[in-house]
């Protein structure tokens, strides 16, 4: 304000029209253009396939909801979709509750290694997701590396593997907790390390105990942290299918599974997995729409 | 009295903090024991050291052929999403424009979308207009997947930068391409440095998304996807995973002591200035 007025109205003005020359459609249009042509106008064109607009199949088709009044009264998708829900649920829940712990260490505990501590945490998640899926399924199998062993030290009897380890829901569950577990801590200390330490030394001038602290004060103000890092996991994982594809078999089997087999070459059906995919999609919308306006209810109840 | 931890759960929470790092990291080790263990088994008990299967791993051309194939759609599709974020970025941060809310939310939903959604959308698109998949197809969907998160990188860094000097570098006859060339670019530049990095890492390791838009040219994960079906090629699966992983964890390192470092630096400018 004091600078425009040094500078003089004309100068500013000078640069107010500077600025809008290079305009905004001009910085704007290359990326909005390539997420219209490729991003939009591709989820579209799944409407289209889902409606039977479109068709893998040549031949005059007419619009009808018949596969989306397939999917809603078989109830075989949505009995799947419930079960991967489930499986995110659990996954997303455990991984919340193991990383709190880490960030409020790091956040809280004064340590001067913090950062490093973190990045050691974070980094694993920073390389190759399929790779360290594939560490598991070297581990877990009948022939791998946890099974052997046992064997091998006489803890297990010899051609009586721990088959459940691989090629089960409990893989699948344990491959993405894995996965997922370094990055979630990472919501959670930034809401922490932002929490006014004040208000704890208040609440301990008020004769709080430690816990009565974390409960009262800690835990509420942190839960924006804590649900924005639930939604980081639970969103991707519930559409999951590479996780599931090598470690779950049969019983390990996801909704993300089932879309990508009616895309495949054995028996195509592109009508409903386009229902099943934007089914998918609708629920994750929703859920981050959701997740938005808890977010900035807590911006403001936080000022 | 420390109100955050008594002294014993800061002991215990250190431990439980071990523990989680050694979880993390026991894999990867696993990974790494067994790349140099001289059997065609990843079983216990070891049998004896062998560099064999990073020699074979070497001289296998297809595997090799991916890796580079990856390299190319990663380093294309990261300078795509660098060059379309920084066009987006610099409107998000420097101007003002009606329903941005509406257009950040939309530069960055393909944050959320399921891949495997995305993958069969791109799949439809190609399809319905009778685009041959190819490579190209495959760094079309990795560039819209690394654009938000190189907005998320750049809009942060562009608001640290003081407008004063973009506007000073006008004052003094600099055109809008000249000042970003001279003044903007380089003071933003550890920010579009990580930014490549992310969606370079990002497009390397993808493999969802190209499994529905890739073409005969195989990429490094739809590859190893394909050799996990065989055992005989485990052995030396292992020991590309070791490579990557060991290279992708220095990656990380450096990249984030070097912004580190830059952030110092700029932090010292802005004291200066």
């Amino acid at each position: 304000m004091a600078a425009e007025a040094g500078y003089g109205a004309s100068a500013g003005l000078r640069r107010r029209r500077w600025r809008a020359r290079l305009a905004t459609p001009g910085l704007l249009g290359l990326p909005l253009a390539w997420l219209a042509v490729f991003f939009v106008a591709p989820i579209c064109i799944v409407a289209a396939y889902s409606v039977d607009a479109f068709s893998l199949f040549p031949g005059p088709h007419p619009v009808t909801l018949s596969a989306w009044r397939d999917f809603v009264h078989s109830g075989v998708y949505l009995r799947l979709f419930w079960k991967s829900v489930q499986m995110s649920l659990i996954v997303s829940t455990v991984v919340v509750v193991v990383a709190y712990p880490l960030a409020y260490y790091l956040a809280l505990s004064g340590t001067k290694r913090k950062y490093v501590l973190l990045l050691v945490l974070i980094a694993p998640f920073l390389t190759s997701y399929l790779l360290r899926v594939l560490a598991w399924k070297v581990i877990l199998g009948d022939q791998g590396v946890v099974n052997t062993f046992l064997v091998w030290t006489g803890l297990q009897a010899p051609g009586h593997p721990i088959s459940a380890l691989l090629y089960s829901r409990f893989a699948v569950m344990l491959v993405l907790g894995y996965v997922w577990l370094p990055f979630v801590a990472l919501p959670i200390f930034v809401t922490l390390e932002n929490l006014d330490r004040q208000l704890l030394e208040a609440a301990g001038d008020l004769y709080a105990s430690r816990l009565q602290a974390f409960r009262r004060v800690t835990l509420p103000l942190s839960m924006p942290g804590v649900v924005a890092a639930f939604l980081f996991v639970f969103i991707p994982t519930v559409g999951e299918f590479i996780t599931p594809s090598l470690v779950g078999g049969t019983s390990g089997y996801m909704y993300g599974n089932q879309i990508v087999d009616l895309f495949g070459t054995g028996f195509p059906d592109w009508e409903t997995g386009s229902v099943l995919a934007l089914f998918l999609l609708g629920v994750v919308a929703a859920l981050t729409g959701v997740f938005a306006r808890f977010m900035r209810i807590g911006q403001t109840v936080g000022r | 009295m420390d109100m955050a931890l008594s002294k014993l759960s800061r002991r215990l929470l250190r431990g439980f903090l071990a523990l989680v790092i050694v979880f993390l990291y026991a894999p990867i080790l696993v990974l790494l024991v067994f790349s140099f263990n001289n059997s065609e088994l990843p079983a216990f008990p070891l049998s004896g050291f062998t560099l064999h299967w990073y020699h074979q791993f070497l001289t296998n051309a297809d595997l090799r052929a991916a890796l580079g194939t990856s390299a190319i759609v990663a380093a294309l599709s990261s300078i795509g999403a660098v060059v379309l974020g920084t066009f987006a970025s610099i409107a998000l941060a420097r101007r003002r424009f009606r329903a941005k809310a509406l257009v950040s939310a939309l530069l960055l939903s393909p944050l959320v979308i399921p891949l495997v959604v995305f993958g069969i959308a791109l799949l439809l698109l190609f399809h319905t207009l009778g685009i041959p998949r190819s490579i190209l197809t495959v760094v079309i969907g990795h560039v819209v997947i690394s654009l938000p998160y190189a907005i998320l990188v750049l809009v942060p860094r562009l608001e640290q930068v003081d407008v004063a000097l973009e506007d000073a570098a006008h004052d003094l006859g600099a055109g809008p391409f000249s000042t970003f060339r001279t003044v903007t670019l380089p003071l933003i530049l550890p920010a579009v440095v990580s930014a490549f990095l992310i969606a370079f890492t990002t497009s390397f390791d993808e493999y969802a998304v190209a499994s529905f838009v890739v073409g005969t040219r195989a990429t490094f994960p739809i590859y190893l996807y394909a050799a996990l079906r065989f055992p005989s090629q485990l052995p030396q699966v292992i020991a590309v995973a070791v490579v990557v992983l060991t290279v992708s964890l220095l990656v990380v390192l450096g990249a984030e002591l070097g912004r580190r470092r830059a952030e110092q630096r700029l932090g010292t400018l802005d004291v200066g200035g």
